[in-house]
């Protein structure tokens, strides 16, 4: 439950955006990014499916890569889904 | 420039490092990376890295997994709490049901979730039944939680709230006269949230070097260097290795949603005891949302002092770094993330069962 999953924004609905992480989409809740507004193309890091902070690309994209090598490691019960 | 995990190994080796220098994290993410990465056995063998208390699951109390599991068996509710909390067992006779897991197969209505939002559209779609959100956490799921109160939530969702702070856990360890550790590598997302300065505690209060991390082996071993440099250089600070998500002051916002439903009170930890100010409750404008409102009789204040871990699992001093995974002599052999006998097997965030996903099968 605590893996923080970097995720783009595709579009938004008040508080809720469709956001996509290397093919998998996801709504996530945007009501903890009010102090600082995101736009459709932002980066946002996911927890539990809220987002709690915003990112660049090129952090997003070194944290997708560091987790695909540690689930190719890790072993098939361990679920990552949107948490 | 950036440097990679292999330069700073480099720079880590190059520094004149004397004696040994035990270095704790406190977040499961982070024992992950460490341990999926081989960052241990990179390092110089005088360095050790130690997972300190940073799974949630693990120190969730006993007597909380306990209510939630008799809720579920005795009243028409349906349960519903994250993936992790299913398996976690509690001590009760070898016939009676042990997990929230085995109260699922015996029929009870339990349903893993991923999001609170999940929780939330249950709750929507099953508008005549009462759903019970068991909310375990630390402080990057705890403001999800709160959130999604602020947000607003139907009257038949109710709470039982077992978030945690991380960082009075620390505090009970460097108040204690063996804190078991030298140097502190804090973690980046509780931090995204609740600001840098929460940590500042370390260096201040207790002169121990301290750095902020994120989950890269890069980031980990910028802190890492940090906290090294700090130490041989006798100059403390808190260093945020993480700055691209961690502000000083953190989400604010979230913060003030925490801030806005929820107190903080002293609170049990599994096989640790009460940690003052570590835990929340909602707060009187939200607490008609709170489970022992409308179930009063399932707090069973008699369990409040089992705070134990199952009867020969050393997860209690493995949650505060007093023992490695694989000095518990179930390790292994007893105890595997196929049979878990103690939580730190059960959960993702577990130390023993990020070292047995690591490769390591042997106790020692
Ligand atoms: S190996 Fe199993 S029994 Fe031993 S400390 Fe870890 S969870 Fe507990």
């Amino acid at each position: 439950m605590c893996l923080g999953i970097p995720m783009q924004i595709k579009s938004i609905d008040q508080f809720v955006a469709r956001c996509e992480a290397k093919g998998v989409e996801r709504d996530v809740n945007l009501f903890m990014m009010q102090g600082e507004p995101v736009e459709v193309g932002d980066f946002v890091m996911v927890h539990v499916g809220y987002a709690i902070q915003k990112m660049t690309e090129q952090q997003a994209r070194s944290s997708w890569e560091l987790y695909d090598e540690m689930l190719s490691s890790l072993e098939p019960n361990v679920e990552v889904g949107n948490a | 420039m950036s440097i990679n995990a292999k330069q700073w190994l480099k720079l880590i080796h190059e520094l004149p490092i004397k004696e040994t220098v035990k270095i704790m994290n406190v977040c499961g993410g982070h024992e992950r990376s460490i341990t999926m990465s081989g960052i241990r056995g990179a390092l110089p063998k005088n360095i050790e890295l130690i997972p300190g208390p940073g799974c949630p699951v693990c120190i969730c109390p006993e007597e909380d997994v306990y209510q939630a599991i008799q809720l579920a068996l005795k009243e028409p509710i349906t349960l519903v709490t994250y993936g992790d909390m299913l398996r976690v067992p509690v001590n009760v006779k070898k016939s009676d049901i042990k997990s929230l897991e085995q109260a699922k197969a015996s029929g009870a209505s339990v349903v893993p979730i991923a999001s609170p939002m999940e929780a939330v559209k249950i709750a929507n779609d099953h508008p005549d039944d009462t759903i019970v959100f068991f909310a375990a956490g630390f402080e990057t799921t705890t403001a999800p939680t709160a959130a999604m109160i602020a947000q607003g939530i139907p009257d038949n969702l109710l709470l039982l709230l077992s978030g945690r702070l991380t960082w009075p856990a620390i505090a009970l360890l460097l108040d204690s006269e063996t804190p078991g550790f030298d140097a502190l590598v804090a973690p980046g997302h509780v931090a995204t949230v609740m600001g840098e300065s929460e940590w500042d505690f370390v260096v201040t209060k207790h002169h121990l070097p301290a750095a902020i991390a994120g989950f890269t082996p890069e980031t980990l071993l910028a802190a890492m260097y940090s906290v090294l440099r700090q130490k041989i250089e006798n100059n403390y600070f808190l260093d945020n290795c993480y700055p691209e998500l961690v502000l000083p002051e953190g989400n604010v916002w979230a913060k003030n949603t925490i801030n806005k439903v929820m107190n903080v009170v002293d609170a049990t930890w599994r096989g640790v005891g009460v940690i003052p100010k570590s835990g929340f409750e909602l707060n009187e404008n939200y607490r008609q949302s709170d489970v022992n409102v409308h179930f009063p009789n399932y707090r069973d204040e008699a369990r409040n002092m089992a705070g134990k871990m199952p009867p020969g699992c050393d997860c209690a001093k493995v949650v505060l770094g007093k023992r490695y995974p694989n000095q518990c002599k179930l390790y292994g052999t007893a105890c595997t993330p196929q049979h878990p006998i103690g939580p730190c097997m059960v959960s993702d965030e577990g130390a023993c069962r990020i070292w047995w996903a690591g490769g390591l099968r042997e106790s020692v």
